[in-house]
């Protein structure tokens, strides 16, 4: 053996396990090239496919979700109702003024051209009620407008026990036994209230509605009216409550003698006659 | 024949007042205790004999510890009473008897119906062994939840206040 050969096998015996290292190392780094590159492969091809199908979903969304959504949402509404009302206050107020800004314009704008076209008498006295009196013609003219008031509902309710004695109605409204009983309850909750013996509650608003209430010792009556209630207007409704308890009411003296029906039909007869309120 | 009568229902808070009013009136019940402010008014007309139907006008007061802190204005005209308590606690009953002395002495001609609610909670022999324990005896034993007994005593109010 040369000394050569001595060398070469010393090299072999000693770095045998660097040498499989290495190779190991050299393996490994090939398997990743390898998947780096398959990935690579794969994303070219797989790319596309999911671009597609992303774009088919969004186009998909209102038919395949859309569904699912408005229940949910319909739900949650439901759920939720003083929360929707409240996130949706601010905006409808905006819009309900906005229209009502709109609206008022072209009454305006309507009531110009009116009077600037209008040659009529009561067109005369308003121009003539408006030099005297200092009152804009078209204020005049809107007052007249909005002066529309119209009586709903009269309701005649025993005082104590609330209970419906006789009613007259233009449009059918909820039980009318139940309206009288917490009508009742109010009136007795705010006159105890306050504590102010001889003291009676005689008007409940709200929105577009005005409750007039006129009492009497056992009873009292409850006028609805929609429109303007103004002074002009509780006068004649208590003129009209007045005839009508004078000339019917009072001709009895138990009030349970009387038949829910001829007090309906009196009713009518002194409201509806005096549509023109 | 047809004639509207006012009842109203007494007793403490959560006895099953208003749930008593909503089995007859609506058979349904639930769990879900929701107290009542004030007063509340339902309806039911019920035909109590072949040609004579009657107006029930029942007034569900906010229960109170002491019946006579009820606003009194409330009570006025009213044809009948049921005072209702809890069988399951006695909080509710131990002033049955100072409660109804009360009432019957303010009101001596106004039919009155004592009514053990929540009889379900109990069974029907506890309520035979222990009946002593109510100060006054009940007219009725009811059950909200199951309606048992619930429509029997409306009834039997209504058919006396038409006597």
């Amino acid at each position: 053996m040369t000394e050569a050969d001595k060398l070469a096998l010393l090299k072999d015996l000693l770095l045998t396990d660097d040498r499989a290292y290495a190779e190991s190392i050299h393996k490994k780094i090939k398997a990743l090239e390898e998947i780096i590159n398959e990935q690579k492969k794969l994303s070219h091809k797989v790319d596309p496919i999911i671009d597609q199908r992303l774009e088919e979903f969004i186009e998909e969304i209102p038919e395949t979700l859309g569904p699912t959504i408005t229940e949910a949402l319909a739900e949650q509404i439901k759920n939720s109702k003083d929360q929707v009302v409240e996130a949706l206050y601010p905006i409808m107020g905006k819009m309900i003024k906005k229209y009502i800004s709109q609206e008022i314009s072209l009454l305006t704008e309507r009531i110009n051209k009116q009077l600037e076209d209008s040659f009529s008498a009561k067109s005369w006295k308003r121009k003539f009620k408006s030099w005297f009196g200092g009152v804009r013609e078209e204020e005049l003219l809107l007052s007249e407008l909005s002066s529309i008031s119209q009586v709903e509902q009269v309701l005649v309710i025993e005082k104590n026990s609330g209970l419906l004695i006789g009613q007259y109605a233009k449009t059918e409204t909820i039980d009318k036994d139940m309206i009288s009983g917490m009508l009742t309850a109010i009136k007795s909750f705010v006159e105890d209230a306050f504590n102010e013996k001889g003291q009676n509650l005689e008007l409940i608003e709200y929105e577009l509605y005005h409750i007039h209430i006129q009492n009497f010792v056992s009873f009292y009556i409850a006028v609805a009216i929609s429109g303007e209630y103004n002074l002009i207007f509780k006068n004649k409704i208590q003129d009209i409550i007045f005839n009508f308890t004078d000339n019917f009411l009072n001709l009895f003296d138990d009030l349970s003698e009387i038949k829910e029906k001829d007090i309906t039909n009196e009713l009518e007869f002194y409201f509806s006659t005096n549509e023109s309120l | 024949m047809k004639a509207s009568k006012k009842i109203i229902l007494l007793g403490h808070f959560g006895v099953g007042k208003s749930s008593l009013i909503r089995q007859f009136v609506e058979n349904t019940f639930t769990s879900d205790y929701k107290v009542t402010i004030g007063v509340h008014i339902l309806k039911k007309e019920i035909k109590i004999a072949a040609d004579e139907t009657i107006s029930l006008i029942i007034w569900d007061l906010e229960g109170y510890d002491d019946i006579r802190k009820t606003r009194a204005s409330y009570l006025l005209g009213t044809h009948g009473f049921i005072y209702v308590f809890d069988v399951t606690r006695p909080a509710t009953f131990e002033n049955l008897k100072d409660d109804i002395t009360y009432l019957t002495d303010q009101y001596p001609n106004t039919p009155l119906k004592v009514v053990g609610n929540k009889a379900d909670l109990v069974t029907k022999s506890y309520l035979k062994e222990n009946k002593d324990i109510f100060s006054v005896s009940p007219n009725f034993f009811t059950s909200a939840k199951t309606g048992d007994k619930v429509d029997d005593m409306f009834i039997a109010l209504a058919k006396e206040l038409v006597k």
